[in-house]
């Protein structure tokens, strides 16, 4: 080996699962080095991406020795361009009681629907917290976690374990239509189902992608959205600090170009400018796809494994816009708790399927579904911070040619709701997933690192082969939201590749 | 009329009209959407010319692909896991290619014209094997099966008969190089390379080229004890020569339903073709280097040596407790060697460590009944007949 490895580990990308990662190797005394390519680490929890988050799980808190945050409890309410908007606070008897206004019908069932996903998602997390196993090995702790699976769908008896058949393949639409009626209701939780994903509230697949949302949401549908206090840049910055304490050294503004292979082994990584450093083991924060085709190289891969990333899902379809603001607009019928909530805009399934359908061919819907956050900027001046779904990823005009009438078209939906918003506006900003692919060099701007679908989680997250957090290079890894279970901002993925780097040493 | 449906479905060689005119049998078979001949007048008087004399056979429907572009030297060494990082301009060589398991996709031949032009050849089609392969190289890939016509022209009297069609100094061309020719007009490449295990060569040339490349080569070799040979005799041959077919002797891992039936380089005999010193990764090497570490290859490819005239067709072979412990792909009664010969496929350590007390099951058809035959086999090496003048150079010539 050339040259001397005067670090344990490198982490390529200083997001959140590697801040994690660092932190949980330091503590078993690893000399860590972080390379991030940006000014600043974090990724994309920031201000300016990030609306809610899900909590951290208690596993992730102690793996990096306690976290200090504070998370504050959104209530999320459904608007309606009538003014007859629905609040749900997230326990689901007071969500029964706030449903049982509009609709008694869906009340009673909203319960059994809660009880049941809850169950499911229960199920679900219960293997998605730990690292997946792998079939190819033919080991027992492997097959036993496999079997655990197994085991816990069965435990949840027949009836259940019908249901959970039945509904692992399934679209979310179906579900809601046979259990509400209020369609603001079903195209909330439609909502929720597809967000940040590349499906329909239609598709097949949408159900588990809530599942999935609600595993690590405290297996509540509304009950696990948080805001960090003091704003979710606070995340990253109590994650700095755990570094600091721990020796961790991180390098800003160091773009890595390349890993540098030798012998057939991972052993260092090669700056943009041209600096190399090295280290016994080398760990992605970065999206699969550019793990593989950038970090290791088409030519290091097996023509398998190239296939398998190229066909990899990791078009992004959110957008962001941030509306700077000189007041506050007055939305209709909302009072002030109401203007501190998560506001979605997703007024039916059919809403949602039809803003999804132009996507589909690279087209805008210039009506989309929104999610807007009332938050301040450093003047406590107040902005809207709106993730806006299905903006394609590429447009067929080009997104600098259209950007502007999309901002237009969003504000007029908006403006149903808060009529004076044109008023307010100072300044616009949109972030479109091409924008956030470059500006955090995430292929495809996806928030996931990659769709969350079935044939993308578990052992096939990212690719088979490659989904225990180790790449097909030795002594290189992945722990980034494209590795199990994905993203969402639980640092999970960061906390169990640091495991999995942990017994390779 | 109508227009006969069960012939339009294949395609015809450039040199359609000539070997059809040649046939005397009209025995054809559909190698990779072409018809061509199997067998011209007798398979043994074919093979006969291809040991004593010349033997044309149409190599046109063999895949062909054009690899060009900057990175295209730096692509094949990448594919292939033989080390091609010091292959010489205008040179050939015999290659495997394996998937992500370090499983044999297919064998073949690659040709170097330039660091950024090669052309690969191969018995079946890859294209889309190449192509994914080639993400991330600047190379294009080009399929010119159709645009390329080819001939093979083997044995003793070949390089006689090339150098009166007008191949200057062939004599000269070692094995394994190429060289390019300007004949009647016509661009002709000549490499010295084959399939049947003797002096031999291949052209390469303009499909409008090759009804007058052909009517010249046979004029050439009038004196010469010219025949065009067909697939049977070309299959003889090349089992002498020891040669692997795919599909034959082994399963292409592309192609092959059970992963069971998959086969590494060494399962074949093809280890020597496998670098993993190679400087540069390859498709397969991973695999490649923990079978190797692990010593896990469970099987290996062999010739044998096998009592009595009776050839030993697809017959099961067994060890001395009568345990099975393998099976034989290609099977032959070599008139040249005056032997009976087999190439199989046994289980470790058989044909690797024990090489005696090996027993071949033959069943001989005679008039709707089976004789069983069992016979005692020697395990030998591979090629059976590999005659000096196949790589002497200069080459014999006759008059």
């Amino acid at each position: 080996m050339s040259g001397n490895s005067s670090f344990d580990a490198i982490i390529i990308g200083g997001g959140h699962n590697g801040l994690v990662c660092a932190n949980v190797l330091a503590r078993k005394n690893k000399r860590v080095l972080i390379c991030e390519a940006r000014k600043e680490c974090g990724g994309m929890v920031n201000n300016d991406i990030t609306n809610y988050v899900p909590p951290v799980t208690s596993a992730v808190s102690s793996s990096i020795g306690g976290m200090q945050i504070n998370y504050i409890p959104k209530t999320t309410i459904a608007l309606s361009e009538t003014g007859q908007h629905v609040r749900l606070v997230g326990n689901q008897h007071i969500d029964h009681k706030s449903i049982s206004t509009f609709s008694s019908h869906d009340a009673d069932r909203f319960n059994d629907f809660h009880e049941k996903m809850s169950k499911f998602s229960k199920t679900l997390g219960s293997f998605m917290m730990a690292s997946p196993p792998r079939i190819m090995n033919n080991s027992f702790s492997d097959y036993f976690k496999l079997f655990k699976l197994g085991l816990n769908v069965r435990l949840l008896g027949k009836k259940n374990f019908n249901d959970f058949a039945r509904m692992i393949g399934l679209n979310i639409a179906d579900e809601l239509e046979d259990n509400f009626e209020n369609t603001l209701l079903q195209g909330l939780i439609a909502h929720d189902s597809v967000i940040g994903s590349n499906l329909g509230p239609r598709s097949p697949g949408s159900l588990i992608n809530l599942l999935y949302r609600m595993a690590i949401h405290n297996n509540s549908l509304f009950g696990g959205i948080f805001q960090i206090e003091g704003g979710n840049d606070q995340f990253t910055k109590h994650l700095i600090e755990k570094c600091k304490s721990n020796n961790v050294e991180i390098k800003t503004s160091a773009s890595v170009k390349n890993c540098i292979i030798e012998n057939d082994c991972a052993v260092g990584v090669e700056l943009n400018n041209g600096e190399k450093m090295y280290a016994k083991k080398i760990i992605s924060n970065a999206d699969p796809r550019s793990t593989y085709f950038s970090l290791l190289g088409s030519q290091n891969l097996d023509t398998d494994v190239k296939r398998k990333i190229k066909h990899h899902r990791s078009k992004g379809r959110v957008a962001k816009l941030i509306l700077e603001l000189d007041k506050l607009p007055s939305f209709n019928n909302c009072d002030d708790n109401d203007l501190d909530s998560r506001m979605v805009i997703a007024p039916s399934i059919d809403y949602i399927e039809e803003t999804f359908n132009p996507s589909k061919f690279d087209k805008l819907s210039l009506e989309p579904t929104l999610e807007i956050c009332i938050k301040k900027d450093s003047d406590q001046n107040p902005k809207l911070d709106i993730q806006v779904q299905y903006a394609p990823y590429k447009t067929h005009q080009g997104w600098e040619n259209i950007k502007e009438s999309y901002v237009e078209s969003i504000i007029r939906i908006i403006s149903k709701y808060a009529p004076n918003i044109n008023e307010c506006i100072e300044r616009k900003k949109l972030l479109t997933p091409d924008d956030i692919e470059s500006e955090y060099k995430v292929s495809g701007g996806h928030w996931h690192h990659g769709e969350i679908q079935i044939d993308q989680l578990f052992m096939m997250r990212p690719i088979p082969g490659a989904s225990q957090y180790k790449t097909h290079l030795d002594g290189l890894f992945m722990c980034g939201a494209g590795t199990h279970p994905g993203g969402g901002l639980t640092g999970i993925s960061g906390k169990n590749a640091a495991k999995a780097v942990l017994d390779d040493f | 009329m109508t227009q006969d449906l069960r012939y339009s479905a294949l395609k015809k060689t450039p040199f359609h009209s000539r070997t059809s005119l040649a046939s005397r049998t009209n025995k054809y078979y559909n190698w990779n959407g072409y018809t061509v001949p199997t067998e011209y007048s007798t398979t043994e008087l074919e093979y006969t010319a291809a040991r004593n004399g010349t033997s044309v056979m149409d190599l046109t429907p063999m895949g062909k692909y054009e690899i060009t572009g900057d990175h295209a030297h730096q692509f094949v060494d990448y594919l292939v896991t033989r080390d091609l990082s010091k292959m010489k301009d205008n040179t050939v060589a015999y290659i495997i290619w394996c998937n992500e398991d370090g499983k044999v996709i297919d064998d073949g031949t690659i040709f170097k014209f330039s660091s950024t032009k090669f052309m690969l050849c191969c018995a079946v089609k890859i294209y889309n094997w190449l192509n994914d392969s080639a993400y991330g190289f600047d190379v294009t890939i080009t399929d010119v099966t159709d645009t390329i016509a080819a001939l093979a022209i083997q044995g003793p009297t070949s390089c006689s008969t090339l150098k009166k069609f007008g191949a200057t100094d062939l004599e000269a061309l070692k094995p394994f190089e190429m060289r390019e020719y300007k004949i009647d007009g016509f661009d002709i490449l000549i490499s010295r390379t084959g399939f049947t295990g003797d002096l031999g060569y291949e052209l390469w040339t303009d499909p409008k080229n090759a009804e007058t490349t052909w009517d010249n080569i046979e004029i050439a070799g009038k004196e010469l004890k010219l025949r065009p040979f067909g697939m049977y005799a070309l299959e003889m041959t090349r089992i002498e020569a020891g040669f692997i077919q795919t599909n034959t002797d082994f399963m292409a891992a592309e192609d092959s339903l059970r992963p069971t039936r998959m086969r590494s380089p060494y399962e074949i005999g093809m280890g020597w073709l496998v670098h993993l010193n190679k400087n540069s990764y390859f498709v397969g090497k991973k695999a490649l280097k923990k079978e190797k570490e692990e010593n896990t290859t469970e099987r290996c490819l062999v010739g044998l040596d096998i009592d009595g005239d009776k050839p030993a067709h697809g017959s099961v072979i067994y060890n001395s407790k009568k345990e099975d412990i393998g099976i034989v792909t290609a099977a032959l009664w070599s008139p040249i060697m005056k032997k009976n010969i087999a190439l199989a496929s046994l289980k470790r350590p058989y044909g690797i460590k024990i090489k005696e007390n090996i027993f071949a099951e033959i069943y001989h058809p005679e008039e709707l009944e089976y004789r069983k035959i069992w016979a005692r086999c020697k395990v030998v090496k591979r090629q059976f007949f590999n005659p000096e003048r196949r790589n002497k150079v200069p080459a014999d010539l006759y008059e």
